[in-house]
């Protein structure tokens, strides 16, 4: 595998979250859109959600979801601007500080639903 | 796939205008919904917790229209911008012409599908 700097990692994590926030949407879709099948089917569902792994999945979704909308926004300053190519490196940075942030922050303000279940 | 770092390097590397549109396309969804998914995911799960995602709870939300056309924007945009970056990691990744094929008529189909069954959903109500 190429081991390139900076960009190549952003590019390679822009790529991954991306995948993995779209196998996120396609089951959260279903799983919402299955209350047209009524109440018993779609608590059937979301009764699983109560497992620790979904819980604590969810703090990974919105990581990869912050992470993901803030360096599109680096990819693009980089492709309307000329000054944007010359900082990209610093802007990844920030945006990766931003995602561990996110990941912190809801996992410290959501610690009681973590442990305790919803 | 248009791999460019600038505007003008697209607009010269994209063989049709179709190509040129779905670059263009990524950036305008990417941003809006940047704002759309942000605040559906602090409204939704920072706010409240998934046990009140309940099925009342959807069904009450959904009562409103403006939630009605606020998720149906994100469920379109989003379906759209994953589905044309999907399609970006399968030309890159799966090389021979008639795996394409087929990979990508599978993937295309569930998105149809999910995206007839999520607008079914939200209008249905």
């Amino acid at each position: 595998m190429y081991r390139g700097r900076e960009g190549q990692w952003a590019f390679l994590l822009h790529r991954l979250s991306g995948l993995a926030i779209l196998a996120y949407l396609l089951l959260h879709v279903f799983s919402i859109g299955s209350f047209i099948f009524g109440e018993r089917f779609y608590m059937t569902i979301h009764e699983r959600y109560d497992l620790w792994p979904f819980r604590v999945g969810l703090l990974f979704v919105v990581a990869g979801v912050v992470y993901h909308s803030f360096n599109g926004l680096r990819i693009i300053v980089m492709d309307f601007t000329g000054a944007g190519v010359a900082y990209q490196r610093q802007m990844w940075y920030v945006v990766l500080l931003l995602s561990v942030l996110a990941f912190v922050g809801s996992a410290v303000s959501l610690y009681p639903r973590l442990v305790g279940g919803y | 796939m248009i791999r460019a770092r600038t505007f003008t390097d697209a607009r010269q590397q994209s063989h049709n205008n179709a190509e040129l549109n779905w670059w263009i396309f990524m950036r305008v969804s990417g941003l809006i919904l940047m704002f759309l998914i942000l605040g559906h995911v602090y409204m939704t799960f920072i706010q409240v917790s998934e046990s009140d995602a309940t099925f009342d709870a959807v069904v009450n939300k959904l009562a409103n229209p403006a939630w009605k056309f606020y998720d149906w924007l994100i469920l379109s945009l989003s379906l759209l911008h994953g589905a044309n970056g999907a399609r970006y990691s399968i030309e890159d990744y799966v090389r021979s012409r008639p795996n394409r094929a087929w990979v990508k008529g599978i993937f295309y189909t569930v998105v149809a599908l999910l995206f007839a069954f999520g607008t079914v959903g939200l209008f249905a109500i």
